[in-house]
């Protein structure tokens, strides 16, 4: 099967070109991943145990505490953040977090929305993907 | 967004670094989410506990306070990681308290109500129907929006400052009439409901609602507002959940038919089997546990003296520790009622401003904690560091008290 090109909402500016990491269910920084390393440490989570640092990291939406802005950017503190996230609804703590670690540490997370689950579940986690959020392009690379 | 000349000038730095960093958030998440302009609020809610702000959220925190970042609405303030009256007393590494107590001084700094509590609309914070407010907390959020008829997005640690110094907030989501409508509908036709039973429905509707607006019918019009609250609060920590359409009580949402606009939705039905799913889910051990935990979100007065009652003449059995998390105003009210007395005559203590789930429980020697908050056993699983136990109050008292 050809690689799916996906087209979504830029929300926060930037590009990326990383691995996947694929998330079907409701996902949060806060509680759920250790900022000291990057890996997910939520028990409901279908990517627990699986380490974001440096990856494309894609879930459907957020849930969970507001402090998740925080532990997103304590993760980018510590140099253990995704390179960006594809979200199928606007999760306002990655938006938040993406637009302090910007202002803060000077580090680029882009953000694309509007990515539905059913359309990204044609990647699997470890597929290499291109990303482009200020056209909303996300791409998987052959 | 459309930024007006007085924010145009706060966004350059003429009206100082604190208000410039604070616009520099707001106009970018504003950009970021499709905002149109932005609106003014009549209160905030700010996140103060170390142990999730991080060294990250103290350096943020610390950067309003110190270029003169001060509050412009009524802002009020989450607990603390330390109880911050007794921390010694509950074991807290000192270290640690004086993090905490870093955050404390800047909230000082900028004129926070310092109530220390997650429950604030039952202390300190009382917007009417129809207010903008910008508030943290995702359990206040959900009461705010569903029975305080008040607008507020999901805001998050960092905005949540920068909105309650400017006093603005960007106009999108939750503010607006097309994203408050119900798109799924719930329903209960349970009698008898337990307190685990309302913490349970919540994370039902939490886990199955995805990122509709749902509403919930089918409550007993015995319900109490404490019973929405942990509703709400385990709705949030299950999901992306803001508001729940409560017909009948939620503000413009008479019947399922106004909450939805018209629109007929899916409906859900909440069974038995839903609530024992969610129960073998949260409940990950039934061994005697190092701590009972009560009160996240934090208990009110009403729930303080319900407890009491039930904890009269008992006394909590060796090895464990009992504590009820309140906000610093009901534990005042607890002392001048006779309520504390009852709960520390069985060996339980009430703990003020902070709770459970916001504490370093292992540094505090807990390996288990045994709770009826889904909220507390979703976090403190999530975390993976310390077992959780899911039951409800009447068995958690059997259990460890005789």
């Amino acid at each position: 099967m050809k690689p799916p090109v996906m087209k979504g909402k830029g929300l926060v500016k930037g590009s990326a070109n990383g691995v996947a990491l694929i998330s079907m269910k409701a996902f949060t920084f806060a509680h759920g991943v250790e900022p000291s390393t990057g890996v997910v440490t939520d028990v409901r989570s279908d990517v627990n145990g699986m380490n974001l640092r440096g990856r494309i990291l894609f879930y459907p939406f957020g849930k969970g505490s507001t402090t998740a802005s925080s532990w997103f950017l304590e993760t980018v503190r510590l140099g253990n953040n995704p390179a960006a996230i594809v979200t199928e609804a606007v999760d306002l703590a990655a938006v938040i977090g993406s637009v302090m670690a910007k202002i803060v540490y000077g580090k680029e997370i882009p953000i694309v929305s509007e990515v539905p689950r059913a359309i990204y579940a044609r990647l699997k986690s470890g597929d290499r993907v291109f990303l482009d959020a200020m056209t909303g392009v996300v791409r998987a690379e052959e | 967004m459309h930024l007006d000349s007085a924010q145009e000038k706060m966004l350059r730095g003429e009206l100082g670094e604190a208000k410039q960093f604070a616009m520099e958030i707001v106009s970018k998440v504003g950009d970021a989410v499709g905002a149109d302009e932005l609106v003014p609020i009549r209160s905030a809610h700010v996140l103060a506990h170390y142990s999730s702000l991080h060294d990250a959220g103290v350096e943020v925190l610390e950067r309003f306070a110190d270029s003169g970042g001060r509050f412009a609405v009524p802002t009020s303030v989450d607990p603390a990681s330390i109880d911050l009256q007794n921390w010694k007393s509950f074991g807290v590494p000192e270290d640690y308290a004086r993090q905490q107590f870093r955050l404390c001084d800047a909230y000082a700094k900028m004129g926070g109500m310092r109530c220390w509590t997650c429950v604030q609309y039952q202390v300190c914070n009382f917007p009417r129907e129809g207010d903008v407010v910008a508030w943290a907390e995702s359990s206040a959020v959900v009461f705010a929006n569903s029975v305080l008829g008040s607008r507020t997005n999901k805001i998050t640690a960092g905005m949540d400052i920068a909105c309650a110094i400017l006093g603005l907030t960007p106009r999108f989501g939750m503010l607006l009439d097309e994203n408050r409508r119900a798109r799924v509908a719930f329903k209960l036709s349970l009698k008898g409901l337990t307190d685990l039973d309302y913490r349970s429905i919540g994370f039902f509707i939490g886990r199955n609602a995805g990122a509709r607006v749902p509403a919930l019918v089918g409550l007993p019009s015995s319900v109490t507002s404490d019973q929405i609250k942990h509703i709400g609060a385990a709705a949030a920590a299950a999901g992306p959940v803001t508001m729940i359409h409560f017909p009948g009580i939620t503000p413009g949402s008479k019947t399922t038919a106004e909450a939805s606009d018209g629109e007929r939705n899916e409906e859900i039905e909440i069974t038995r089997s839903s609530l024992s799913e969610i129960e073998s889910d949260l409940n990950q051990f039934s061994e005697f546990p190092d701590l009972a935990a009560f009160g996240v979100p934090h208990l009110s007065i009403n729930e303080l003296g319900e407890l009491a009652k039930l904890l009269e003449g008992r006394k909590l059995k060796k090895g464990v520790e009992m504590y009820l998390y309140t906000s610093s105003q009901a534990y005042d009210m607890a002392e001048r009622t006779g309520i504390s007395a009852t709960v520390e005559t069985t060996g339980a203590r009430i703990s003020h401003s902070t709770d459970a789930e916001i504490s370093p429980l292992k540094a505090l020697g807990f390996e288990t904690v045994l709770t009826n908050s889904a909220k507390l056993a979703e976090i403190v699983s999530s975390e993976g560091e310390v077992k959780v136990g899911y039951a409800s109050q009447k068995e958690i008292i059997e259990r460890v008290t005789s």
